[in-house]
């Protein structure tokens, strides 16, 4: 279970005239993600839900606000005051916090990321990119080959074991990304847009594996994406977000069983509901705004 | 598991074999291509007739003909060879010490910025001053010989390499670091199998700048303090007034240039093969 209380994220831009000003990317949001569940968050591009799904993956710190993985805390809050500003600096004079061990592979918490795309690492080829998110997990090289070859199996892409990133399509590029992500069994998957660079009709399939995968598994999987009709497909819950400041703006619970149908007239009901949200932030922006 | 080690090792030469043929059209080829001969071999009659005909003074310009000839003449009774093998014994321990100095600390100051901020200031002073302006100094310290040649041409090289890597480990794709350390990567790790791999063409790229610095630096240290070497048979060929022989020397230091940047190309090609049909 994730668990987010009173979560806030600020900024500071720096204007072209030297000023500086500050912003603030997230505001308090307090949510629970249960196990198991499929989970989106959906919302105008720069509402801030991508430095969320940052903060859950432990990449950002808050800056107020605690972000609980199963009970653990993911990282420590950022520090307010001047003097508590100036003790964190001074005890991570060398390597930043968000930096794993100097020498050890383990991760902080059991989770997977995925990204839009440079998601695989392009110097890799197939296998040794699903081998090394094995290696980080401390299994020995003979299992890493094996579980590796599983999953690439699930995602058809056993042919191409030895096929440099370049070589594939976008789309292949994508299941591959979540093999790796699936390979090391995390409790969490984290995706960020996983499937907005490859077409329509890649993306269809990609999500019919994705659920297929998902059933399997049955692992919790947190997706951050702007196509309302992707988070209606997917998920359980979906959370729509408003930008400025990006905050929770409701929640939506989706009953249907899967295989759900793309035309199920119960989503497209719920679908219109999020846009007409989408469409009136737009319009309260816009009357407050110069 | 084995099969699959065999399968990858067999994989990687198909591609290597196709990334020579690259090399052979690129380098060689490209010199004895129809189109560039229809060029070089005029300009090489030209350089021939001018002076033979008397229009420029054979004095001072030397016919090609004349120069090939001394080159030979310097192979075959002044041993030239031995020169040649100096110099790039020079050449190369210098090159080879910036290497190993300017990789790993340009590695370490594009992953760290707290050691970034100690060392980055030093350097972007030091680098200006033009590596000539080294050579009284280092004359006075290391004294005539081969450590104030080798040293001379290490400054040559060194901030071209340092610099990049520096630059393209500070300018890795921050997502391929956030995915690593979600997975668990420590930070050696990163530096190892992501950093370094993902800075490796520009850094080959900037061994290329460093040759050409290095070379400057070859001539420039042999010429002032040496017994050996191109520069030194260069720079005594100006006391005698023996044109061809400059000539000769000249066009020596231009085919090793030439052909060691080519070998760093397909270096570089082969260390770029997982860019597939983007090379």
């Amino acid at each position: 279970m994730i668990e987010a209380k009173g979560v806030s994220k600020f900024f500071s831009i720096v204007n072209d005239d030297g000023t500086a000003n500050g912003v603030t990317a997230v505001n308090s949001i307090s949510l629970n993600i249960p196990s198991g569940k499929i989970v989106s968050f959906v919302g105008p591009s720069g509402c801030g839900k991508s430095t969320f799904l940052e903060m859950i993956a432990g990449l950002q710190a808050p800056s107020e606000g605690v972000i609980y993985i199963e009970g653990k805390e993911v990282r420590q809050t950022l520090p307010s005051t001047r003097a508590e500003r100036i003790k964190y600096n001074r005890k991570h004079w060398f390597l930043s916090p968000l930096a794993n061990s100097m020498w050890k592979n383990k991760p902080k918490h059991d989770i997977a990321m995925m990204f839009q795309d440079y998601a695989v690492f392009p110097w890799m080829n197939v296998l040794k990119n699903v081998t090394f998110a094995l290696e980080m997990r401390g299994i020995i090289k003979k299992d890493r080959i094996e579980i590796a070859k599983k999953y690439l199996e699930k995602v058809n892409l056993l042919d191409s074991m030895f096929k440099y990133p370049s070589q594939l399509s976008g789309g292949m590029r994508q299941r591959l990304a979540l093999a790796r992500a699936l390979s090391v069994s995390p409790k969490v998957i984290l995706m960020d847009e996983p499937f907005a660079a490859v077409d329509m009709i890649t993306r269809e399939k990609l999500q019919e594996d994705l659920i297929n995968l998902w059933k399997e598994t049955g692992i919790t999987i947190i997706l951050v994406t702007h196509d309302i009709d992707e988070a209606l497909y997917l998920s359980d819950e979906i959370f729509v977000f408003s930008s400025n400041p990006g905050s929770i703006r409701n929640k939506f619970l989706i009953e249907a069983d899967r295989p759900r149908k793309r035309d199920d007239s119960y989503l497209i009901d719920i679908g219109k509901r999020i846009s007409l949200l989408f469409e009136y932030d737009t319009k309260y922006e816009s009357e407050y705004t110069i | 598991m084995n099969n699959y080690k065999t399968r990858g090792v067999i994989s990687a030469f198909l591609l290597l074999f196709r990334d020579f043929g690259k090399f052979f059209k690129g380098a060689a080829l490209n010199l004895f291509s129809p189109s560039f001969l229809f060029v070089f071999i005029p300009l090489l009659g030209i350089w021939e007739v001018l002076p033979r005909m008397g229009i420029v003074p054979s004095t001072l310009v030397p016919p090609i003909s004349t120069v090939l000839v001394t080159l030979f003449d310097m192979f075959a009774n002044r041993g030239f060879l031995q020169d040649i093998i100096d110099s790039m014994q020079k050449f190369f321990m210098g090159l080879s010490i910036s290497i190993l100095v300017a990789i790993p600390l340009g590695v370490f100051m594009g992953w760290n910025e707290a050691i970034r901020k100690r060392t980055l200031p030093l350097f972007q002073l030091l680098a200006p001053i033009p590596p000539p302006a080294w050579v009284p100094i280092t004359i006075i310290i290391f004294g005539i010989g081969t450590q104030m040649q080798v040293f001379l041409i290490f400054l040559g090289t060194f901030y071209p390499i340092l610099f990049t890597t520096f630059n393209a480990v500070k300018d890795t794709e921050p997502r391929y670091i956030a995915s690593a350390r979600a997975f668990g990567a420590s930070e050696m790790t990163l530096i190892l199998r992501v950093y370094i791999w993902h800075a490796m063409v520009s850094i080959v790229s900037s061994i290329k700048t460093g040759v050409s610095m290095g070379l400057v630096m070859l001539v420039i240290a042999e010429m002032y303090g040496g017994r050996t070497g191109i520069g030194f048979v260069l720079n005594e060929a100006r006391h005698f007034f023996q044109i061809s022989i400059m000539v000769a020397c000249m066009l020596t230091l231009g085919a090793i240039g030439w052909f060691i940047i080519e070998v760093i190309k397909f270096i570089e090609l082969k260390l770029s093969i997982w860019k597939g049909g983007r090379t």
